[in-house]
């Protein structure tokens, strides 16, 4: 526990870096200023669309809105996760392209390629590293292939539209539920209290699916994840104490 | 109904597709270059010991199993996004959850159609609505309150934290998975997979199998649920991460 503990304090030290919390806030000044133009484009141009600036105004502030609710679900999420990768990190990879499941799953992958595991004694400032270099390259994939795709399927009629669904269905649904069983499976061996979390956390996001579409309730499908989570670490702690 | 545009309005369209493209992807490439950057400047300012290969290796892995989402993503979004909203929705991520959620709900407060440009102005500024929600709850709510709630936690709670996040986020995400696909036969087959990989392979051969174990059940399970395939069953829902 005493060496684990001295590895966290060294991955905290270089994951909160000042030179590291610059570049997240640079990363998030990025997007608003992308906000700020797209939106002055609209404004000046509205009468375009035979739109009001009432009407833009009225765009914006809906947009704001509906996005306040998904936004305080993932908020449950990225404080979780903030004792494995510190504050920076989480802000650029929640804030940029990605997920929190997606981001965990790229971690514990890359940990796994050097025989680690996230969170416990082997996980080393080094093995941070490999996992914060793994999730940023997999987002960067995404980023690059936006900038080369989005031109040639605005020139339309592209060949890419056309791609086989039954492809497009199959291989990337059986890889994530792939990855995913993997990754779970390879929780339930470390300790009961692993396998108790797993299975809380799988009861509450049942249940809340469940509720969501018996009651109708959306808002709960956002916020299952970040109570599934709570919920497994509640169990943990109880567990453990 | 068919909507018909002056030349005057034409011009000021073109200026808005000319000002979104341009400045949407130079944001998207310069946000790209800093979150790039980070794990490199991390590398280089400090002294830990990470070798290139191992960097390739962990990309590898990860790559296996998200790489055919880097192409479909794209490609599936940009019918609904269009240009504009492409560099903003691969941006900020959260496409599904709320970005494209917001732009339908502004869509319809304000009486666009779809498919129109007043749809498509709509869908910017919504979106831009909630990448100003978006950042200022990251910035506020993660940044400040969550940094100084894990700052005040007891160690015993951010240790808890720490050592069982993985299993408490992966439980209710496999749930999750299976129920938003809703496809029994691959589900089937990936538990069975993992079952076998996990438990049975890896303990039992050379630690190299152990690295690349969820490579190895992606590959695995693509190609049992690609060969057991038929014709008629081809009605799958798309599966979108973002």
């Amino acid at each position: 526990m005493n060496l684990s503990q001295s590895t966290t304090s060294q991955i905290s030290a270089v994951a909160n870096s000042p030179l590291l919390w610059i570049l997240a806030v640079a990363v998030l000044g990025v997007v608003l200023l992308q906000s700020y133009v797209y939106m002055r484009a609209v404004r000046a141009n509205a009468a375009g669309a035979d739109m009001t600036q009432r009407e833009v105004f009225q765009a914006f502030r809906a947009g704001g809105v509906a996005a306040i609710g998904p936004s305080l679900a993932v908020v449950l999420v990225a404080i979780a996760l903030l004792p494995l990768f510190g504050t920076p990190p989480i802000l650029v990879r929640i804030g940029l392209i990605g997920s929190a499941a997606t981001e965990t799953a790229s971690a514990s992958i890359a940990a796994g390629t050097v025989g680690a595991n996230l969170g416990d004694a082997s996980y080393t400032p080094d093995v941070f590293l490999i996992a914060l270099m793994a999730m940023s390259l997999s987002g960067a994939c995404w980023m690059i292939s936006t900038l080369i795709l989005t031109p040639i399927l605005a020139r339309g009629e592209s060949a890419l539209a056309h791609v086989n669904p039954a492809l497009m269905a199959i291989i990337p649904a059986g890889a994530l539920l792939a990855a995913f069983a993997g990754l779970t499976v390879n929780e339930l061996p470390k300790s009961t209290i692993h396998i108790l979390a797993t299975v809380v956390s799988a009861v509450i996001m049942a249940i809340c699916l469940w509720v969501a579409r018996r009651l109708n309730q959306a808002w709960l499908r956002e916020w299952a994840l970040g109570f599934s989570i709570v919920g497994g670490l509640i169990a943990a702690y109880i567990a453990t104490n | 109904m068919k909507t018909t545009y002056s030349a005057d309005q034409d011009a000021l369209f073109a200026a808005y597709t000319r000002t979104t493209n341009t400045w949407g992807r130079l944001t998207l490439f310069v946000g790209f270059v800093i979150a790039t950057a980070i794990p490199f400047i991390v590398m280089f300012t400090t002294d830990l010991d990470v070798t290139a290969g191992q960097i390739i290796t962990a990309f590898i892995a990860v790559a296996a199993v998200y790489g055919a989402f880097y192409v479909i993503e794209p490609i599936t979004y940009y019918p609904i996004l269009g240009t504009a909203g492409m560099y903003q929705a691969f941006l900020i991520g959260n496409i599904a959850n709320k970005l494209v959620p917001s732009a339908i709900v502004a869509q319809s407060t304000i009486g666009a159609k779809p498919g129109t440009r007043k749809a498509a102005y709509a869908a910017t500024a919504a979106i831009s609505g909630a990448a100003v929600v978006h950042v200022t709850s990251l910035l506020l709510l993660v940044g400040v309150l969550g940094t100084w709630i894990v700052s005040i936690m007891p160690p015993s709670i951010t240790e808890v934290a720490r050592v069982y996040i993985l299993p408490s986020i992966l439980g209710g995400v496999m749930v999750q998975l299976i129920a938003t696909l809703k496809q029994v036969k691959a589900t089937a087959i990936s538990i069975g997979v993992a079952l076998l990989v996990i438990l049975l392979l890896v303990p039992n051969t050379p630690k190299l199998v152990s690295s690349f174990q969820i490579a190895i059940c992606v590959v695995l399970t693509v190609a049992i649920v690609w060969f057991t395939h038929g014709a008629k069953d081809d009605d799958e829902d798309s599966a979108l991460i973002n």
